[in-house]
């Protein structure tokens, strides 16, 4: 009898089991039928805390683009979304608001491949330049680390999705060495994706290739045409348009030197900075200053691979008045030597004043 | 189950708030009482008035455009809790003080009564003037009133909501306020400070 | 499982713990350091104004929390308040592995030799305390050198006639001075003075395996992005532990020093990171709380031996809590003085340190550090707007064009001024809380007028074209207790009048030290943390010292 018992306890427990799940599952399933098909209106925004965030997208330039392409829905991008937007709601209904809707690295790095797809020339671009560095290329570079402690101010301008602190991403932050990245996973991930200089939550405008014919246009006087391009500031966990950031005041020799208006440019100086004197040519500053006063970075640098290679001819004839070969010279940066470093080439450089030695004497360039 | 372990409880538990929450969506779209976390509408155009008058617009944009109210409201269900109470019952105090003496609501008021009625706040003396006025207009105040406005109309509020206006104005947008660093950019002050490491010059030197 | 006996406890990792902690482990010693906090990280809290450890509107960036901490504060006679950490009375210290060193300001001030010989000096002084070290700066002299060498100084004394005799100048050249700082260079000499740049605990070089300061806006209340600030938390304390024979607990609070049956002090109870109740036993029991905390806990360690707490026998754990009486003058320009270069504090001139006629003691004077643009709101000039258009109108245009000149005045101590417990006051734990309480000296007068008219005629010499002074003590005023806390263990060699002897050995045991402020017996006209740091390797070089020849402290 006692037996009996049990065993119906068990088989009743069984079927309410079953009873209850198949009851989560319908509720569920309705439920996700219902998060996918209706408008994000009556989903996502009806909650209020994000609905600033869902109008900017709904006047953006990407407003075909739905809330779960890159936020994931429920299911689709697993147990974090489920839990972040099921805590959203219970912590709205205890009263307190949640904060608006952070993105996981995880998600960041899906949203590339979401770019990806219809922006395949900008992904390869970037895919073929410096910004393109994997976890491993920038944190667990020797020669940086064994002359420099990493800090938690590495992550400002690399790998700003991080979620944890620096002490968590490499197990070793001396400079001695030898450094690992915690998690193996992080090895081969992009610190700097798509996000770090987009946002699509903007008001929208379509993008627009300066008019090279221009001079102002291409220096002082150039204005962004694409309000998209903002900064990931990784302290306040949100993007800042470029017209926010500041423009910066640069000195060389005690003077002030003429900086371009482009906002696109405060970009790049977020993380290309000079120091906080901001003196030119410190630290990685790469204002141009001397016969190129006044240019942005974008009026030579292809914005998604950096690539600046054939632009000088876009405003010099191949064959420069000096009877140089524009489409030759040495002007990078990374060579300090460089006797035509683009970014602070100055008149005196060549046509020397009988006090300074022309690079001309010091590097005689190729002569055709 | 790749990098993150979730244990069975665990996982029920997630899924379980999961379900039941979202299922309380629709409704939650249509009952919505207040806009804030904290003030009742009411409340909340009430503060806005204020601390419009404490930051005003002029050639900058004021409190309100820079979302004051809101980053106040969050801090009250946050770290200023405890100030729940002065809140609630100063900020009623405010409009039956209004209402006895002026027939209207604070935000109402045009512009000069409404800093005249502040500056007398802080220098604690508006409860007497708002008393006196009330008996003068053979209007006086039920009991229950006169006792909100002696107990609540009080300058340490006004210190209360100086500070936090101050705060939500000149401190970080995380926090609710400062909208796009309006305070920042007014004073001048570059939000994201430009600055790189030194350490190029540092190496090159040897060091 | 009970925990293994060790060597030494050291309880607290601040200025002073951490470097015992490290003085002891390299000896030889095995060492537990208790710390109440956790690691502070700079990605937790960063620069957030409204949330750091100068400006704690919404709290302490790095501890201690509101929600388990508290104290009592005697406003005057009678009058008992209660107060959170993050507000004003409570004098917070940083809860943290390194506590107030990871976010200090970081000035790096030896005390003058007339700073440990305040009696001889300048006479008994009615109603104050004012009494010598046991100890000459002579004997802290090779503690400052380490304490500058091993956790890291920029500086250069030679600049600053009125510095205190030194063997070995500081490891890193000075920092160059922002744009407040070059025109106040300019002025204080064309006035006479002797301008100098502050020595800091910050690296102006790359040093110790850690990189150059950068210069950031926010220095003081918030940690550093970059390392660059050196505290006992990257410097000591991971020595320590690369000993191995440091064992480092974090979120360990310790209530009690525990005594037997034979009057004989065996270690601590203390709760663990779950709130447990745990006993760890040593041999030498080391108190580095800071001034409020270990008097604290000497008051809370309560037997039949030590009726009133260990090393109270006279009445004196506790008495003679002492800050800065904090002074000078603000001052507008008609241009820009601001460059938005951090700290902010980078001149001072020393001149005015001791020997002003009719003035006991003095301080240094330097620029100040930023004022973010929250603090920046309350600094007005007497009189002026408060709130409205007119304070936006201020804000706008003065942020970039105001000169701070401040310092701290040897505040003078009083025997009413103290730390005591509340009783029927308890934290999270059940332990009872601080109560701070009394007067400090009215004497501060004097002394705070005096460098407030220095730095005004500073400003005014600069150009100033309006100036106010600040911090003028002008009558009674309770007694401080902020960051710069000291003197509530005061050393000395009659047991009568002083809580520890000039090795910091609490009088009444053989095995109890202090290491922190609290020894003080005067605190000096300077920022204190480089005297704690001498003093924690004064305390803990003797203690491993006499180790090592075998004294076992029984």
């Amino acid at each position: 009898m006692a037996m009996e018992n049990k065993k119906s306890r068990k088989s009743n427990f069984v079927t309410v089991s079953i009873i209850i799940l198949v009851g989560i599952i319908l509720l569920f399933s309705s439920f996700y039928t219902y998060w996918n098909a209706a408008p994000a209106e009556q989903t996502c925004a009806s909650c209020h805390e994000i609905s600033l965030r869902v109008t900017s997208l709904s006047h953006s330039a990407h407003r075909e683009v739905s809330c779960k392409e890159c936020h994931g829905t429920a299911l689709s991008n697993g147990l974090h979304s489920l839990k972040e937007k099921s805590m959203m709601i219970v912590e709205h209904l205890r009263g307190k608001n949640a904060d608006e809707v952070r993105m996981n690295e995880e998600q960041y790095l899906t949203v590339m491949e979401n770019c990806r797809r219809c922006h395949t020339s900008e992904f390869s671009n970037w895919k073929s330049g410096g910004h393109s560095a994997t976890y491993t290329d920038i944190f667990l570079d020797e020669k940086h680390n064994s002359v420099e402690q990493l800090n938690y101010d590495c992550l400002r301008c690399h790998g700003m999705f991080y979620e944890n602190s620096i002490d968590e991403l490499v197990d070793n932050r001396t400079t001695k060495g030898p450094w690992n990245l915690t998690d193996k996973k992080k090895a081969t991930q992009a610190t700097i994706t798509c996000s770090v200089c987009h946002s699509i939550h903007t008001d929208g405008d379509i993008k627009q290739t300066p008019d090279y014919a221009n001079p102002a246009e291409i220096f002082y006087d150039r204005n962004s045409k694409v309000p998209e391009v903002s900064f990931y500031v990784r302290a306040e966990k949100t993007h800042v348009p470029v017209n926010l950031l500041s423009k910066p005041k640069i000195t060389h020799e005690g003077e002030e030197i003429m900086v371009s208006d482009d906002p696109l440019m405060r970009n790049c100086v977020q993380c290309h900075a000079p120091n906080s004197f901001h003196i030119s040519a410190t630290s990685d500053d790469r204002t141009p200053r001397g016969v190129h006063e006044g240019l942005s970075c974008m009026a030579c640098h292809e914005p998604h691979s950096n690539d600046a290679r054939n632009s000088c001819i876009k405003c010099h004839p191949a064959i420069s008045n000096c009877n140089l070969d524009v489409t030759t010279m040495n002007t990078t940066y990374a060579d300090a030597d460089s006797p035509n470093n683009i970014h602070w080439v100055s008149c005196i450089d060549c046509h020397t004043d009988g006090s300074k030695k022309s690079v001309f004497e010091k590097n005689k360039p190729v002569l055709r | 189950m790749d990098e993150t372990i979730y244990s069975r409880r665990k996982f029920i538990k997630t899924l379980s708030i999961g379900v039941g929450s979202l299922l309380l969506l629709p409704r939650c779209t249509f009952s919505k009482a207040s806009d804030w976390r904290f003030f009742t509408n009411e409340e909340g155009a009430l503060v806005d008035a204020i601390v419009e008058q404490i930051i005003p617009t002029d050639e900058w944009p004021g409190a309100k455009y820079a979302m004051v109210t809101n980053f106040i409201d969050k801090q009250l269900v946050g770290p200023y809790t405890r100030h729940q109470e002065i809140y609630r019952n100063s900020l009623s105090a405010i409009q039956i003080a209004c209402k006895k003496a002026f027939s209207k609501k604070f935000e109402e008021l045009a512009w000069d009564e409404q800093t005249d009625f502040l500056v007398s706040l802080e220098k604690n003396e508006i409860a007497t003037k708002v008393l006196d006025k009330s008996v003068a207009n053979g209007n006086p105040i039920r009991d229950a009133d006169k006792a909100i406005i002696e107990n609540w109309l009080k300058s340490n509020f006004f210190s209360l909501i100086r500070n936090h206006t101050m705060q939500g104005f000149y401190g970080s947008p995380r926090h609710g306020g400062n909208y796009k660093f309006v305070s920042y950019r007014m004073i001048g002050l570059d939000p994201y400070p430009i600055m790189g490491q030194n350490r190029y010059k540092a190496s090159s030197n040897g060091q | 499982m009970a925990n293994k006996h060790v060597n030494a406890i050291v309880v607290g990792s601040g200025a002073g713990g951490g470097v015992v902690a490290k003085e002891l482990s390299v000896a030889g010693m095995s060492v537990v350091l208790f710390e109440r906090g956790g690691w502070a990280k700079y990605d937790d809290h960063d620069q957030d104004e409204l949330f750091s450890q100068r400006t704690t509107v919404l709290g302490n960036a790095y501890g201690p929390d509101n929600i388990r901490y508290k104290r009592v504060r005697m406003w005057s006679e009678g009058e008992k308040t209660i107060v959170l950490p993050n507000e004003g009375g409570y004098g917070n210290n940083a809860a943290c592995v390194g506590s107030g060193t990871v976010s200090y300001g970081a000035m790096a001030w030896r005390f003058m030799p007339e700073d440990f010989k305040m009696k001889s000096t300048y006479g008994h002084v009615e109603g104050t305390t004012l009494e010598d070290w046991p100890i000459s700066y002579e004997d802290l002299e090779p503690c400052y050198e380490k304490a500058e060498w091993e956790i890291g100084v920029a500086g250069d004394d030679s600049l600053n006639p009125f510095a205190p005799p030194r063997k070995k100048p500081q490891p890193m050249p000075p920092f160059e001075h922002n744009k407040e700082a070059q025109l106040l260079e300019v002025t204080a000499k064309r006035l006479g003075w002797h301008p100098f740049p502050i020595p800091m605990l910050r690296n102006s070089i790359p040093y110790g395996g850690r990189p150059q300061c950068y210069r950031i806006r926010g220095c003081v209340g918030f940690a550093c992005p970059v390392n660059a600030k050196c505290g006992t938390h990257n410097t000591v304390i991971p020595v320590a532990i690369a000993t191995g024979n440091c064992e480092l607990r974090t979120h360990c609070v310790v209530s009690e020093i525990n005594v037997d049956d034979s009057g004989k002090i065996t270690g601590v109870t203390y709760f663990d990171e779950k709130n447990k109740k745990q006993t760890q036993t040593a041999d030498i029991v080391v108190v580095a709380g800071s001034a409020t905390e270990t008097a604290r806990l000497l008051l809370n360690s309560k037997s039949s031996f030590f009726p009133t707490g260990i090393g109270n026998e006279n009445d004196w754990v506790g008495r003679n809590l002492q800050d800065h009486a904090y002074c000078g003058a603000n001052g507008i320009f008609d241009h820009d003085i601001y460059d938005d270069k951090g700290p902010g504090a980078s001149i001072a001139i020393s001149d005015f340190n001791h020997h002003n006629p009719g003035i006991v003691g003095g301080g240094v004077i330097c620029n100040e550090f930023n004022a973010l643009p929250y603090l920046f709101t309350g600094i007005r000039p007497p009189g002026a707007a408060r709130w409205g258009a007119e304070h936006k109108k201020f804000q706008r245009e003065n942020y970039k064009r105001i000169g701070r000149a401040q310092g701290p005045y040897q505040e003078l101590p009083t025997f009413d001024g103290r730390v005591d417990v509340d009783n029927t006051v308890k934290d999270f734990w059940g332990i009872p809380v601080c109560r701070l309480s009394g007067k400090a000296s009215i004497k501060d007068a004097d002394g705070t007028a005096f460098m407030a008219d220095k730095a005004e005629k500073w400003l005014l010499e600069a150009g100033a074209i309006q100036t106010w002074k600040t911090g003028v003590v002008t009558g009674e005023r309770p007694v401080g207790g902020g960051q710069h806390q000291a003197g509530t263990c005061r050393m000395g060699n009659d047991p009568k009048t002083s809580v520890c002897d000039k090795y910091g050995r609490v009088h009444s045991t053989p095995n109890v030290f202090v290491a922190d402020g609290s020894l003080h017996v005067t605190n000096g006209g300077f920022n204190p943390a480089l005297t704690i740091m001498a003093l924690g390797y004064w305390v803990g070089g003797y203690i491993a010292g006499e180790w090592l020849k075998g004294n076992r402290f029984k």
